[in-house]
């Protein structure tokens, strides 16, 4: 903008040779500078890049746009300019008309503004003051009008030239905003209509390609502190309302008969990779030999390697007495410090039995007993930072026992923050040194894949296992219990018969009804002892409740139909 | 739960979901039996360079397993592809095994001296203390920030307490103790244990039983007061290890207990202070603060703490191997920027020793004497001397100074080679002694304020010139007074008689007399020369000296013109001036090495590789995350990712498409959309074109790894949304 203004400035000689130009034949004013004033606006276009960067992109738009104002700017611009003039127009459509075809797009979008005259027309016919002073108020429409009305005088003095320059700005910036306001509604407007993100339909790939070129997030080189402020700010967290209700999740055995069937194309690579990390086994084991222990973290499953280690390690042991080896599983949801210190205790000395109580305590007597006993113990922990043994007080003990000379420790970390587990006291008391172990091997026995998912989702994972664990359950419930559960089955079992697909939570029943039926077939006579009930269900992970839409409660069943089919044949015999 | 394993993997199923357990070795191996079965041997592969980095090797030295006679050379593997004599490899073993322990004993002396003077203030603070009747005595112990180095603090004081004082001495950390109970049955165990009586083996019913056959429950101080009565001792002293970690009720309980029961069991506590003792002050109740009565008592700082451990194992005569320049830049930087505290450097230390051993096949040069002879060694190890660095620039340097047979036979001739190799020993030690006194005499000059570890960092990388700049000693000595020359000349000569136990250095003084001499003739000298002018007015001095220039201002045409000029000189201080000159010249020839890259073949002895000590010492989990998950291919090296470069391509593994996805995301991750992502990407439309249930399989392990690498968490804002936790 500024540029045209200094080119405004620069060029008053120009002009004036122009204006004399032009006054020479006064008839063809008007015409010579419709036809000049697009070219001079394509002038100015082309320094301002959002304009014309997005018009390719959005033309019918912008056309439409541009169309519209043009029609309200004439109609509100209709009344002060005198009839006479006004006569003047019609010549232009054919001016442009010549010009349009040779020449450019804008020339186009001009062409398509002159175009349609008889909303022009119409619209000056039904103008009302009011109207025209919401017209007035806009102030783009009002520098639209001062650019109209330059034109159609013809005559300029240069303070007006100055003039025409700003409202022109105003004018042009102000579309230019429209535009991108266009835009915005009409992405909102396009994922209204489509609730899921445009990568849901699979045919459509834009989630590739201009999908992320438009993404919100900041460009990649980011560092992560200002990504992570960037991605929290308030308003960004814009997601789809899409959920996974049309969704089938799976199920553990489906999810185990289809992994059972999976290639993955890159076992060889895994296996070469594991290749090279079992060439440091001598290296490591000299490493333990010094007194360090061993971590290796990484992405990828490094419990094989670690196995492939211990065998290395019990069958090249150079001693005189191999090393008893433990080998601990972080990943496994119930492991306890006691049982490590435990089996570690078994390991040393198979008929002494440890202090049962305090870790603490137990820590000093293995300790003791270590000394005494005189044998080294490797102890190999998979997941080293696995959520069960992520507490300080675990972490201290394991420091202890890894300070003790003849206890040899590796383990393995799996998240990308391990480091932090440790503070510079249990950092030099386990004396680590840290290995690259990336695997790329996946975790295999480490995660229950289909239960962390689902614990993932909010869905509920844990359940007793089938109708066995149900009867179970029930066997220990009073009569009413078992009626209770009875009815719940029947009745969820008719919604399926009915075709009610219910999506990931099965089909349930209504609360409401439910306890209404329960009350019926005298099961329960208040709510509260009804509630009793389900909560006994509840606690067993036998039943499910979840709400829907509209917010009514749902009870279902975490079973699939022939389960429950079977429950009930059980119920009723 | 019906779990069941991943095909591929190994035989034992049960024993990977309990939580623990004894590996029982394969029946191949028995115990004891020498192990005639060579382990089995996972593929050979040539080492990717890109692996290399994290393992302490020369990366043309592919390791490889030992050769199935394992002997006690398990550890170590033979070098050159494996083509190294087993001899070879013994004895680079046993130089390791000779080189380190020497240091570790000295490394422990040194941080045990270095606590001696705190021992011995709060010894006799204690002891002092039994006097004071009212108040519980409390040592207040500022130990700094680094709780690793405190525990050896704690550990001595145990020791020397107990001896002094007969008490009974219990260590508490902030773990151990999280409350008034803990506490107290902390301290009970250890008191009562300590003594050795061990009538009170623990039962189960958290009640200890006293001599008279009554019970006690565990946090009963009368327990410990019945123990203590038996052993006729009534002091026991509580150390807090890391007080600020405690909770500060805590203390109030504690020190409020301990004083109603003073009357029958002296308790004196030691608080462990990493800050100051105004904030800790600041912190107790006042009507705690009253019960006590304390000191400080400071430790010795990190820094010190350094530089004697430096001086002593790093520096020192006995430090077989010499750790390059660089490296212990890094090292020293990092004990400074990031408080390590010094075992981290003793680690670290360790570590440089055990690469160099393990990994360099030249390390057995450094065998002690006898140890190397010319049958030990192999073709390759001359080959491999001949590529060496410092090889090169040593035949260059021969061929400049037209020895050109010299060259020619280091080139050729193996015998000579081997002839010149087995005569490095004597002139790596010559170089070391030389390079130890100068730096000695230079810090017994005391004239340069740089700290002793920079001096010899300095020293090695670009050796000791004193006519250069690098070390501003002769412009120092040259403004010297008369008298203070004297007390240099004193000192010097002290230092050559004397030597540095601390680096291991003899005095000097009875093998030569070529320094000792002249600096006495100049002592002589100079003393004659001050006798001489001790009557006049004016002191002797120098031309060097500030007080023989006079600034004389002449005004010249209005003009004020300051010019130097030097005072007049009488014949004593010519000479002296002559006494300086020969003086500095003496030193700037005695004071000199060379630095150590110059040396032929001090790739033996000297390691100086910075990645391995990163690598091991300072990882870089996220950043290793990051990359094996943004670009596979780095390690997976595979045809069909290749072409991914940093984009989404359907045969990348399931984690890695979605990490990149989740880095496309938001702070909250719709499911429902990451699943459409992922699917658009490898499903029926792509070119893998899975099924929709097989993506689905792939798409659950990818989240569920994304979940157990801590990546997402479940959300409860929306539904099926899940929260991003990690950003890389």
């Amino acid at each position: 903008m500024v540029r045209t203004k200094a080119k405004n400035e620069e060029l008053p000689a120009a002009r004036l040779a122009r204006k004399r130009e032009l006054s020479v034949d006064p008839y063809e004013v008007p015409d010579e500078d419709t036809t000049a004033s697009p070219k001079r606006r394509r002038g100015s276009d082309e320094p301002q890049p959002t304009a014309s960067r997005l018009n390719p992109l959005k033309d019918p738009l912008v056309v439409e746009v541009d169309g519209h104002q043009e029609a309200g700017v004439i109609q509100a611009s209709a009344e002060p300019v005198p009839i006479k003039k006004r006569r003047g127009r019609p010549p232009k459509p054919k001016v442009l008309d010549a010009n349009g075809i040779a020449v450019t797009p804008s020339a186009v979008r001009r062409k398509k503004v002159a175009a349609t005259p008889a909303k022009l027309q119409g619209l000056n016919g039904v103008d009302t003051p009011s109207r025209r002073t919401i017209a007035d108020r806009s102030a783009r429409r009002k520098s639209a009008r001062a650019l109209i009305d330059r034109v159609v005088e013809g005559a300029l003095s240069d303070d007006e030239a100055e003039d025409g320059g700003i409202a022109r700005e105003i004018y042009e910036s102000s579309e230019g905003d429209i535009e991108l306001e266009d835009q915005e509604p009409g992405d909102n407007r396009e994922e209204g209509v489509d609730p899921n993100t445009p990568s849901k339909t699979p045919g459509r790939k834009r989630k590739a390609g201009s999908a992320r070129k438009r993404s919100p997030s900041p460009p990649r080189d980011l560092p992560p502190h200002e990504q992570y402020f960037y991605q929290n700010k308030p308003g960004l967290n814009k997601t789809s309302s899409n959920n996974l209700s049309s969704l089938d999740l799976l199920t553990h055995d489906e999810f185990f008969a289809l992994l059972r069937q999976l290639k993955d194309p890159h076992v060889a690579d895994v296996e070469f990779l594991q290749s090279l990390h079992a060439e440091s086994f001598p290296q490591w084991s000299f490493e333990l030999s010094q007194g360090f222990s061993a971590c290796l973290y990484g992405y990828g499953s490094k419990r094989r390697l670690l196995h492939q280690f211990t065998t290395y390690l019990s069958t090249s042991s150079a001693e005189q007495r191999p090393p008893k080896i433990v080998i601990v599983n972080g990943y496994v949801r119930t492991t306890t410090v006691r049982e490590i210190l435990g089996t570690i205790g078994t390991a040393v000395d198979p008929s002494h039995k440890l202090v049962a109580g305090n870790p603490v305590v137990m820590v000093q007597s293995l300790l003791s007993l270590l000394s005494s006993a005189g044998t080294t113990v490797v102890l190999i922990i998979n997941s080293i930072d696995a959520p069960v043994l992520r507490r300080a007080g675990t972490q201290s003990i394991l420091a202890q026992l890894a300070a003790h000379p003849q206890i040899r420790l590796v383990c393995s970390a799996d998240t990308p923050d391990f480091p932090l587990l440790w503070d510079s006291g249990l950092r030099s008391s386990f004396n680590f040194v840290f290995h690259d172990c990336t695997t790329f091997s996946s975790f295999g026995t480490e995660i229950d894949v289909v239960d962390e998912v689902h614990e993932l989702l909010g869905r509920k994972a844990r359940r007793v296992g089938g109708k066995e664990g149900v009867a179970f359950v029930l066997r220990s419930l009073p009569e009413n219990a078992k009626s209770l559960f009875r009815l719940l089955v029947t009745e969820v079992l008719v919604i399926m018969d009915e075709g009610g697909a219910g999506g990931a939570e099965g089909p349930g029943i209504e609360y409401r009804m439910l306890y209404s039926k329960a009350v019926e077939e005298f099961i329960c006579s208040s709510e509260m002892a009804f509630r009793t009930l389900l909560k006994e269900f509840h606690d067993h992970q036998i039943i499910t409740s979840h709400k829907d839409s509209i917010g009514t409660e749902l009870l279902s069943l975490p079973f699939r139909k022939d389960e429950l089919e079977a429950i009930l044949e059980d119920l009723m015999s | 739960m019906a779990e069941i394993e991943d095909n591929a993997t190994s035989t034992f199923q049960e024993e990977d979901h309990r939580a623990a357990y004894i590996f029982n070795a394969p029946a191949a191996a028995t115990d004891g039996a020498g192990t005639a079965a060579a382990p089995p041997p996972p593929k050979r592969r040539r080492v990717s360079s890109k692996k290399d980095n994290s393992t302490p090797k020369k990366q043309q030295q592919q390791q490889q397993q030992q050769l199935a006679g394992g002997e006690a050379e398990s550890l170590f593997t033979p070098l050159f592809n494996g083509a190294e004599s087993a001899e070879s490899v013994r004895l680079r073993r046993e130089s390791f095994e000779a080189a380190w322990p020497v240091l570790d004993a000295r490394i422990q002396h040194v941080l045990r001296e270095a606590n001696r003077n705190t021992l011995d203030e709060v010894t006799s603070f204690l002891r002092n203390a039994e006097a004071e009747s009212e108040k519980i005595t409390a040592g207040i112990i500022i130990t700094g920030p680094n709780i690793a180095s405190q525990d050896l603090l704690f550990e001595q004081l145990a020791e020397t307490l107990c001896k002094a004082t007969q008490a009974k001495f219990v260590r508490l950390r902030s773990a151990e103790a999280p409350h008034l109970k803990a506490a107290l049955k902390k301290i009970i165990r250890e008191a009562t244990a300590r003594g050795g009586s061990v009538d009170d083996e623990d039962d189960d019913m958290g009640l200890s039983v006293g001599q008279d056959g009554r019970k006690y429950l565990d946090y009963d101080l009368e327990s410990l007061h019945v123990s203590l009565k038996l052993q006729a001792s009534r002091r026991v002293i509580v150390a807090f290890q890391d007080s600020e970690a405690f909770d500060i009720g805590l203390f109030t309980d504690l020190v409020a207990l301990f004083h109603s029961w003073h009357d029958r069991i002296q308790f004196s506590v030691l608080f462990g202070i990493a800050t100051s003792v105004e904030l800790f002050q600041a912190r107790l109740l006042k009507s705690t603060a009253r019960y006590l009565h304390g000191a400080q008592f400071d430790v010795v700082q990190a820094g010190s703490v350094l530089e004697s451990v430096f001086k002593s194992v790093v520096a020192g005569s006995q430090a077989m191997l010499r750790l390059g320049p660089s490296l212990l830049r890094t090292l020293v930087e990092r004990q400074q920027d990031q408080v390590a505290g010094i075992q981290v450097f003793i680690s670290s230390l360790k570590y440089a020793y055990m690469c160099h051993f393990y990994a360099n096949p030249l390390s057995m040069f450094l065998a002690g004497d006898g140890g190397l002879d010319r049958q030990l060694l192999q073709p390759e190890h001359l080959e491999a001397v001949r590529t060496l660095a410092s090889f090169k620039s040593h035949v260059e340097d021969a061929v400049e100074a037209r020895q050109l047979n010299h060259a020619q036979s280091l080139l050729d001739d193996d015998q000579f080679l081997v002839g010149q190799i087995l005569e490095q020993g004597q002139k790596r030690r010559d170089y070391l002694e030389q390079l130890l006194r100068s730096l000695h005499l230079i810090a017994a000059m005391g004239l340069v304020s740089t700290p002793f570890t920079e001096l010899y960092i300095t020293a090695l990388a670009e050796g000791i010139d004193l006519s250069s700049g690098a070390f501003p000693l002769l412009d120092n000595i040259r403004r010297l007074g008369p008298d203070e020359i004297l007390s240099l000349i004193q000192r010097l000569v002290h230092a050559v008689q004397t030597g540095s136990p601390e680096l291991g250095l003899k005095g000097w003084e009875s093998e030569t007399d070529e320094l000792t001499g002249p600096l006495t003739e100049i002592r002589d000298e100079v003393e004659a020369l001050v006798e001489r002018t001790k009557d006049n007015r004016n002191p002797l001095k120098s031309k060097y000296d500030a007080r023989s220039k006079v600034l004389r201002t002449t005004v010249v045409a209005q003009k004020v013109q300051l010019s130097r000029d030097s005072a007049a000189m009488t014949d004593e201080d010519k000479s002296f001036t002559d006494a300086i000159d020969t003086l500095t010249d003496l030193l700037s020839q005695h004071i000199r090495c060379d630095p150590v890259d110059s040396l032929f073949l001090h790739e033996a002895w000297v390691y100086d590789s910075k990645s391995p000590y990163r690598d091991v010492f300072i990882p870089r989990p996220a950043t290793t995350l990051g990359r094996a998950l943004s670009r596979p291919h780095d390690y997976l090296g595979c045809a069909c990712c290749s072409e991914a470069n940093g984009t989404v391509v359907p045969t990348l593994p399931a984690t890695a498409i979605l990490y990149h996805l989740y880095l496309e995301a938001g702070a909250l991750v719709n499911v429902a959309d990451l699943w459409s992502a992922y699917y658009n990407s490898v499903g029926e439309e792509s070119k893998l074109g899975l099924d929709e249930r097989t993506a689905l399989v792939h798409f659950y392990r990818g989240l569920a790894e994304l979940r157990m690498m801590g990546f997402v968490k479940q959300s409860k804002k929306k539904a099926d949304h899940v929260a991003k936790l990690k950003w890389l």
